[in-house]
């Protein structure tokens, strides 16, 4: 099933590389090339899944944040969120983390490969979570799991649990979902589970290092 | 001699007619001023190049606050010709800017002149009939401006008769140059602001203070007797003068340092535009022109992209200077450097950071050797993970290679063994090469408890071209 796509990037340049690389699996149906575009265009066209940028001119000057806040409550025909995939170039963790919290699905570098990218777009419309190894290992960081701190429950927002840091951790080392299953011994839907549930605490949480860890480290 | 302050205490007046005072509360003279802020732009107060008879300072205060020149220069010359016009020009003449643009200047004579947009504007019975033109009319002008000649001139004879009158004229003029100082600096936005809704009553208050604080140094000082407790007085007198001068002048002192702090920020932003433009030019700029002539070399394109890349990353990311070197810049670096030989793109994850001490060392020498390895044996994409944590550090390298058994012993892994696990393991901590599915991860992790004992002292010490020679 093709998923409907809408680009926004301030770049054309780039906008017309990403179309070039993606396959038929993806139709992209929209771009846009400012905060204010972005929204009319998603508004119009209820893609699937957004590509987005996280520097953007116009909005609130919050950038890709903007348009997800802007597009809250925008669905598909057939009633499924718009669902957000950031894609940039920064790897300030400041910007990560304003596009997450404000409610993309997931962040991936401009870096990676086109069928990395096709895969993850497909992951982001089946309302999956994706994680760039980058992000990753900035959760692990922010969530103090580098330093042992693990929930004693797993529906703890502060923390991640033991599980989670794990799936964390295989992702920051480089290994794709079915790796990762493969390595826990667990099925690919539970890793799904684990990834979308420490994007839901990187969005709910509200410890106070997250913010502050976020102001003083850049995320590389 | 009684009424003397009345021409330094003019413009303030003036000014607080216009600022605040509603037409209800203040003279009725300065009703249309009232709407004059409100309702048309005033002409910056600024002396104009052209239609100057001295210092233009007549004709900057006649179009800034629509007085009729022509009145306002011979009450001026009048005032010149009796000295105690004198400061007040020569004050004007040094505070008021030089407007730089072609003379606008309006004579205010004229009521046919004006422009109807002006007296359009100026809706509703408030005005007096007849000064719907400008600010003030003429023969309003004459009826404050002579008075104040009158009493002017003898005030100035008076002063001058006695030298000790300083003390009097003194704080005068320092009300008089605060509150011109404030009226004249001020936008006129920020006199809107001044005069906004929202803090209307801190205006009035803070008005009304200054006031009573101005009336009260001046009876003070107009009922001195001369007994033994003048000096007293006149200190008292000058003090509440000054203060009340102050508080009028707050929002001027305020403004000022704002527009300090605004050039400061513009100056530094300034300078940190030339220091990007400078950057750009000698990293990005060259690094493109040698992209365009190497294009038919793709390897060599991609490894330069790469470093400039990664340059561009650590200048515009850079953290806050670091306390020497530390485990985190350390990996950086050498990840950096290994793509840089072999043009492999490495992808690097690091979470964590401590001082680089002999352990840390040990891991970094050994997480260098992998990393080479997993770009020359192994395929891309090569991706290190290093994980410090209050204990210990872990790094893991991946590559998607073929991969190798490290149990089928091979002449050409043996050195890659010894200066990997050998070393992690002499130095008490682990390695496994463990062989997936697709491609290679070498697993570091070094204890970091204890500070490790003795120094890298074996053989593998010393450069890692010496490892590379025995394999």
């Amino acid at each position: 099933m093709t998923a409907r796509v809408v680009l926004v990037d301030d770049h054309r340049m780039f906008r017309s590389g990403v179309k070039a690389e993606l396959d038929d699996s993806v139709l992209i149906v929209g771009e846009a090339p400012d905060v204010d575009a972005a929204i009319v265009v998603i508004r119009e066209q209820r893609p699937d899944v957004v590509l987005l940028d996280v520097h953007l001119p116009g909005g609130n000057g919050n950038g890709g944040a903007d348009v997800v806040t802007g597009c809250a409550g925008v669905q598909t025909e057939n009633d499924a969120p718009v669902r957000f995939l950031a894609l940039s170039v920064s790897d300030a963790a400041d910007d990560v983390i304003s596009v997450i919290r404000a409610g993309a699905r997931g962040y991936v570098t401009k870096t990676i490969s086109p069928t990395d990218l096709v895969s993850a777009i497909h992951r982001v419309k089946d309302g999956d979570a994706v994680f760039s190894p980058r992000l990753a290992g900035f959760v692990l960081d922010a969530f103090g799991a580098t330093a042992g701190e693990i929930a004693e429950v797993d529906e703890e927002l502060d923390r991640l649990s033991a599980r989670e840091r794990e799936v964390m951790r295989l992702i920051a080392r480089g290994y794709q979902y079915k790796e990762v299953a493969k390595e826990l011994f667990i099925s690919v839907r539970t890793v799904e589970t684990h990834v979308s549930s420490v994007l839901r605490k990187l969005q709910l949480s509200s410890r106070h290092e997250l913010t502050s860890w976020a102001m003083q480290r850049r995320l590389l | 001699m009684r009424v003397d302050p009345e021409r330094p205490l003019r413009h303030p007046r003036k000014a607080l007619g216009s600022l605040g005072v509603r037409p209800e509360v203040g003279n009725t003279g300065f009703v249309s001023e009232t709407i004059g802020v409100e309702g048309v732009q005033r002409p910056p107060l600024a002396r104009p190049t052209e239609g100057r008879v001295l210092a233009g300072v007549c004709a900057g205060v006649s179009r800034h606050l629509g007085i009729p020149l022509t009145s306002l220069r011979l009450i001026t010359a009048a005032s010149l010709v009796f000295l105690f016009g004198v400061p007040v020009y020569v004050f004007l003449w040094l505070t008021m800017p030089q407007s730089d643009g072609p003379a606008l200047v309006k004579p205010f004579d004229r009521r046919v002149g004006v422009p109807a947009k002006y007296s359009g504007e100026r809706s509703g019975g408030e005005t007096s009939g007849g000064d719907q033109g400008s600010g003030v009319s003429r023969g309003r002008l004459y009826l404050i401006g002579v008075p104040v000649l009158v009493v002017g001139g003898l005030a100035a004879s008076g002063a001058i008769r006695s030298v000790a009158h300083l003390s009097l004229t003194l704080p005068l003029l320092v009300i008089g140059v605060g509150l011109v100082l404030v009226w004249s600096r001020l936008g006129s936005a920020e006199r809107r602001q001044w005069l906004s809704a929202g803090d209307r009553r801190e205006t009035r208050i803070r008005t009304a203070i200054g006031v009573l604080m101005a009336l009260m140094g001046l009876i003070l000082l107009l009922s001195q007797g001369g007994g033994v407790g003048r000096l007293r007085d006149v200190t008292v007198g000058v003090l509440v003068v000054l203060l009340g001068a102050g508080i009028l002048g707050a929002p001027f002192i305020a403004r000022f340092l704002e527009t300090l702090r605004k050039e400061q920020t513009e100056r530094i932003r300034a300078t940190e535009k030339a220091d990007i433009a400078a950057h750009l030019h000698d990293s990005v700029l060259q690094t493109l022109a040698l992209i365009q002539r190497r294009s038919d070399d793709p390897k060599a394109v991609q490894l330069l992209a790469r470093a400039q890349e990664r340059e561009l990353r650590s200048w515009l990311y850079a953290e806050q200077a670091a306390t020497g070197r530390t485990l985190a810049t350390a990996v950086t670096e050498a990840a950096g450097e290994i793509e840089t030989l072999h043009g492999i793109p490495i992808d690097l994850v690091v979470t964590g950071d401590r001082p680089l001490g002999d352990g840390e060392e040990t891991l970094l020498r050994a997480l260098r050797e992998a990393l080479a390895n997993a770009v020359r044996h192994g395929a891309p994409p090569v991706s290190v993970y290093l994980e410090v944590g209050p204990t210990s550090a872990e790094a893991f390298v991946r590559d998607h290679g073929p991969g190798f058994d490290p149990a089928t012993v091979c002449e050409d892994r043996l050195g890659v063994r010894e200066s990997i696990i050998g070393r992690m393991t002499r130095h008490g901590g682990e390695a496994q090469v463990r062989r997936l599915q697709d491609g290679t991860e070498v697993r570091l992790r070094m204890s970091l408890d204890a500070p490790t004992a003795g120094a890298d002292s074996d053989g593998s010490d010393g450069n890692d071209s010496d490892d590379r020679e025995q394999r």
